[in-house]
């Protein structure tokens, strides 16, 4: 079979295609639907993050309100708040990273390879920043939940803590499991495909990675720092030791 | 030009018109009626979001196999399990040709589909009759790159081809 015959085949089946053309109206309606890219459920998940981060600044504000007067409550307020400020500039930095990395008329190569070094370095860092809203929304809302049925904060005794607690690590556990097991299919996907164009995409890759991760240390640190630190500040509001009395 | 609400109408029509390219990619990278017409949204979506980073630097038609490729390229999907383009053997789909002619078509078809999602996307670009110098830029790689790929794939067709006879 010469290339000639393959591509007079190739030709003949063209025209079996015309039979399933779309008309513009829908067309027009496949472009209003909602994408199920990986990229666009990544884009999703920052941007919800960024939802709930403000919408827990929302809440410490109304805590504040609230215990307006309780001076160890507004300090932990007000250093959560400190806190989630960066975290949500972070997110929008990565979502505008993010952007460039989903952007699909790269030329294939640097689709693939862009795609994998995020998905390989960056974006533990975004499941950190998201990871690191927890602890901050469960103080915004156990306030509330506290004004509400006490009036003040109800110190917890140590078995209380260590049940919350245990509730928490849990949960950020599950959701970084989730969320990396769903992306492994995927880096595993975009690894084959970048083997299979047979250059040298995936040293590339590794270079970027090996930059990338010297920039990212950095924001991982940070990101384990506020997290922990989000975790004593819970502690610290709700076991009291000796200094947080209505 | 970065497209406004109101342009949506202008943008489908212009997908309208070079539909066929997408077509083409669906057939080959999809596994079905249905899974086909969700890559063929898909792709069509991509292109719509993509459309405001699109420099008129390459061709409308260049950038759209760019971007549907490459949205067919990296949606991770199910094995196919019988091949759907058996359906291209169907004696109306192919006016006008013998039915070998048709089983023909339907062969290449299917030993296009056995191959890996970037040696697809290859093939497709030259049977298409884009030159080494596009489909290297397409694929982001070098032009001598394709051009062994291209033989590896000709030659890969052609086993796969003569199994199937």
């Amino acid at each position: 079979m010469n290339d000639k015959n393959i591509k007079d085949m190739w030709n003949k089946a063209g025209k079996a295609m015309s039979s399933s053309e779309y008309g513009r109206e829908t067309i027009e309606r496949f472009i209003s639907k909602r994408s199920n890219s990986t990229t666009q459920k990544v884009k999703n998940l920052i941007y919800l993050d960024i939802a709930v981060k403000f919408m827990i600044l929302i809440i410490l504000g109304i805590d504040i309100f609230l215990f307006w007067g309780t001076l160890n409550v507004i300090v932990v307020c007000a250093t959560a708040v400190i806190l989630m400020i960066p975290l949500l500039l972070f997110q929008f930095k990565m979502l505008n990273r993010f952007s460039k990395i989903a952007d699909y008329g790269q030329s294939a190569k640097e689709k693939l390879t862009s795609m994998l070094t995020y998905l390989r370095s960056g974006f533990f860092s975004t499941l950190l920043a998201i990871s690191s809203t927890y602890p901050f929304m469960f103080i915004a809302g156990m306030l509330v939940y506290y004004y509400s049925a006490y009036g003040y904060v109800k110190p917890m005794d140590g078995q209380d803590i260590i049940v919350f607690s245990v509730f928490l690590i849990f949960g950020l556990g599950f959701n970084l499991y989730i969320n990396r097991k769903q992306i492994i299919y995927q880096v595993k996907h975009l690894e084959t495909c970048l083997s299979d164009l047979n250059d040298s995409s995936l040293e590339m890759v590794s270079d970027n990675l090996e930059k990338q991760r010297k920039q990212d240390i950095t924001n991982k640190i940070l990101l384990s720092l506020v997290l922990i630190f989000g975790f004593v500040l819970l502690l610290v509001i709700f076991k009291n030791i000796g200094f947080l009395i209505h | 030009m970065k497209p406004q609400k109101q342009n949506k109408k202008e943008f489908s029509e212009l997908i309208k018109v070079n539909q066929r390219i997408i077509h083409k990619i669906t057939y080959i990278y999809a596994n079905g009626p249905v899974d086909r017409e969700d890559l063929f949204q898909e792709i069509c979506l991509q292109l719509w979001k993509s459309y405001p980073n699109f420099r008129e630097e390459s061709l409308f038609s260049t950038w759209m196999y760019r971007v549907a490729l490459n949205t067919a390229i990296s949606t991770i999907r199910k094995k196919k399990n019988n091949f759907e383009v058996e359906s291209l053997k169907n004696q109306e789909q192919i006016p006008d040709e013998p039915f070998e002619e048709k089983e023909n078509v339907a062969r290449l078809y299917k030993a296009i589909s056995k191959l890996n999602n970037i040696d697809k996307a290859i093939i497709l670009l030259w049977l298409e009759e884009k030159n080494y110098d596009e489909i290297a830029s397409v694929m982001g790689t070098t032009k001598s790159n394709v051009s062994v790929k291209l033989v590896r794939i000709k030659r890969k067709l052609e086993e796969i081809i003569f199994k199937q006879n």
